[in-house]
């Protein structure tokens, strides 16, 4: 590659990551900005920052236990589409079964419908069952869309394992549950790390389910968001404080992981 | 110990007959090999014996008790896969202490048995190391080590040696013979390759169509062939055969005729089977000898296969004398002792004697 070629790939890079990361930036700083500075007509880049929205949102505004909310409702849904998935994932890897590629692809059409069109349905259940303003109804939600994304990505992983693998293993001396539960998930934990990480961004960020399934102690910080749009206009420094805070794990956990999580999502399209 | 195949069918959920009343038996200490073609139901059969497929009909006893219900880890017997199948997660270490793990044996006996096996493989200096940093031959030794580190009573080999490069290939076979010499332990050895179950096996069992065909010391397998099959499956190059008429001691195909005493009196439609090396080369004319024309000749250091033809019949001859005078189309004349000439059923391929 000549050098001429390389400056214009390098131009071309710092673009994109300029126009990627400007709305975060912007973020930033509008969550540091009076509601004066933030509303100015034309975009001021030079003042004095101001820490005030964070406690303002936070403390007085009691948006802290929608953190916890949203920690809560993530992990729980990670962990319970990951204990149920994964095993399906597996059969779907191994075994044959009359049906299995419908089955698959059913598991998969769950996630084709619109959300709106699945959340009133939602609603009514989750109202009969007692359910609605609490955490479990959101949990149950995010894992009703999460489930069939780990099965879909599980199954890939499981398959790039020999079979002999299992065999070996079953040799070796275990009970078919021991050599999954003791050898597969051990070495499909890159697989698991990247699908875990993708469920948790997926529920952290969601918002319809949340919003209409809650509407005070179970909030999670995404329906916290729209709270800030009041009758007397949108307080932008603490949209943006809360975007920030709710931004930030994502941003570096996902950092942290980005070469599972690009093999977790590629791994489809290579293979075929 | 015993291990006894007692009419063993294997019928896969396609419909695939993989064994076809497979009766086989063999004792401790035996190096005994599955051989055949792609198909012929070896791997298949080795995998019954491991318990990893399920038997259609029939049992599968070992010393007497029939196996057939157990599933793999009850049975007894280690295995060893054509990709190894290590676990990629654990250190060598751990891949070969694994089984002594699962068995719960104390920690100090599992470092014990892991550095007396690893010393007879050679990989001692491996141990720490991750499965993806080993090369393939080493890579197969772990797999071996793993195998045999907790003493079952019979390890199962399913083309152990496919995956290595040819010289690899040659040196672990060795030691695998020298390992079970060693051990004493009961192999059995998967493999299409006939080379290698001829200088591995204690008996070879040729398989063809999920049926057994022959099972023998290797010395009859290649000296007295049960079948037209066998015969043309075993040496390198294999046997020749040509199909002909047999009438009052001279065996006739088209322009071939070939002195020949019937093993029966008159049977018209028969198979001659000879050995390559088994036919004698002559430059000049003589009683009782056949010519042939020169096709090709291949120097295979230090011998020479001519490939020779007349009429619609070939036949290769591999001689040890120097051939660099002969040119293609050249006539030589072949010999064929009588006492290496072997007869086969036309239809059956059953050998006649």
């Amino acid at each position: 590659m000549n050098r001429a070629w390389r400056n214009f790939a390098f131009g071309v890079i710092i673009v994109v990551i300029v126009i990627a990361l400007t709305p975060y930036f912007w973020m930033f700083l509008t969550s540091i900005k009076t509601r004066a500075e933030a509303l100015a007509g034309s975009p001021l880049w030079f003042f004095r920052p101001t820490w005030e929205h964070y406690p303002e949102v936070f403390i007085h505004k009691h948006y802290l236990p929608l953190v916890k909310n949203s920690v809560v409702v993530a992990l729980s849904t990670t962990l319970l589409s990951l204990v149920a998935g994964a095993p399906a994932a597996y059969v779907f890897a191994r075994q044959q079964f009359a049906g299995k590629e419908d089955l698959f692809f059913f598991f998969l059409t769950t996630r084709m419908a619109p959300a709106i069109s699945v959340v009133v349905p939602m609603f009514l259940l989750f109202g009969k069952l007692g359910l609605l303003d609490s955490l479990y109804a959101v949990i149950l939600a995010h894992s009703s869309f999460n489930l069939s994304l780990v099965v879909w990505m599980m199954r890939g992983f499981f398959e790039e394992i020999p079979p002999e693998v299992d065999e070996a293993a079953q040799i070796d001396g275990n009970t078919r549950a021991g050599t999954f539960v003791r050898v597969l998930l051990p070495m499909a934990a890159p697989g698991i790390a990247a699908t875990a990480v993708l469920c948790f961004i997926l529920s952290w960020n969601e918002l319809l389910y949340a919003m209409i399934l809650t509407a005070f102690e179970s909030r999670t910080l995404t329906v916290g968001i729209p709270g800030l749009v009041t009758p007397h206009g949108t307080l932008w420094g603490q949209v943006a404080a809360v975007a920030m805070v709710a931004t930030l794990p994502i941003v570096i956990f996902t950092f942290f992981v980005q070469k599972h999580l690009v093999r977790g999502l590629t791994f489809g399209a290579v293979k075929g | 110990m015993s291990v006894i195949f007692d009419k063993v069918s294997k019928q896969f959920p396609d419909g695939t007959l993989a064994l076809d009343n497979l009766d086989l038996e063999f004792a401790k200490g035996e190096f005994v090999i599955f051989l055949g073609p792609s198909g012929s139901g070896k791997t298949t059969a080795c995998r019954c014996l491991a318990g990893l497929e399920e038997i259609t009909s029939g049992q599968i006893l070992v010393d007497g008790v029939d196996v057939s219900p157990l599933p793999p880890r009850k049975r007894n017997m280690s295995m060893v896969f054509q990709n190894y199948a290590l676990y990629s997660h654990k250190s060598v270490f751990e891949n070969i202490a694994y089984p002594l793990r699962v068995r719960k044996l104390a920690k100090g006996r599992i470092a014990e048995e892991v550095r007396r096996v690893a010393a007879l493989l050679q990989i001692e200096e491996y141990l720490e190391r991750r499965p993806r940093q080993l090369s393939g031959g080493q890579a197969q030794r772990v797999a071996v080590a793993r195998a045999l580190v907790w003493k079952p009573d019979i390890c199962l080999m399913d083309e152990p040696l496919s995956n290595l490069d040819a010289l690899l290939r040659l040196q672990t076979r060795t030691e695998l013979k020298r390992l079970h010499r060693e051990l004493g332990s009961t192999f059995v050895f998967v493999t299409h390759d006939q080379e290698e179950a001829m200088t591995l096996g204690t008996r070879i069992a040729v398989l063809c169509d999920g049926r057994l065909v022959q099972f023998d010391v290797p010395r009859k397998i290649y000296h007295e062939p049960a079948t037209r099959f066998v015969a043309e499956f075993i040496g390198r190059p294999a046997m020749n055969t040509l199909e002909g008429v047999l009438t009052a001691g001279v065996f006739h195909a088209d322009e071939v005729r070939i002195p020949a005493p019937s093993p029966i009196d008159i049977m018209n439609e028969i198979v001659l089977g000879i050995r390559p090396e088994k036919i004698v080369l002559h430059r000049q004319p003589g009683p009782n000898l056949v010519p042939f024309a020169l096709d090709v000749a291949e120097l295979v250091e230090p011998d020479t296969l001519l490939f020779l033809k007349s009429g619609k019949n070939s036949l290769v001859v591999r001689v040890a004398e120097d051939c660099s005078d002969l040119l293609p189309g050249d006539t030589v004349h072949l010999e064929f002792p009588p006492d290496a000439l072997h007869f086969f059923e036309p239809t059956t391929g059953k050998r006649l004697s």
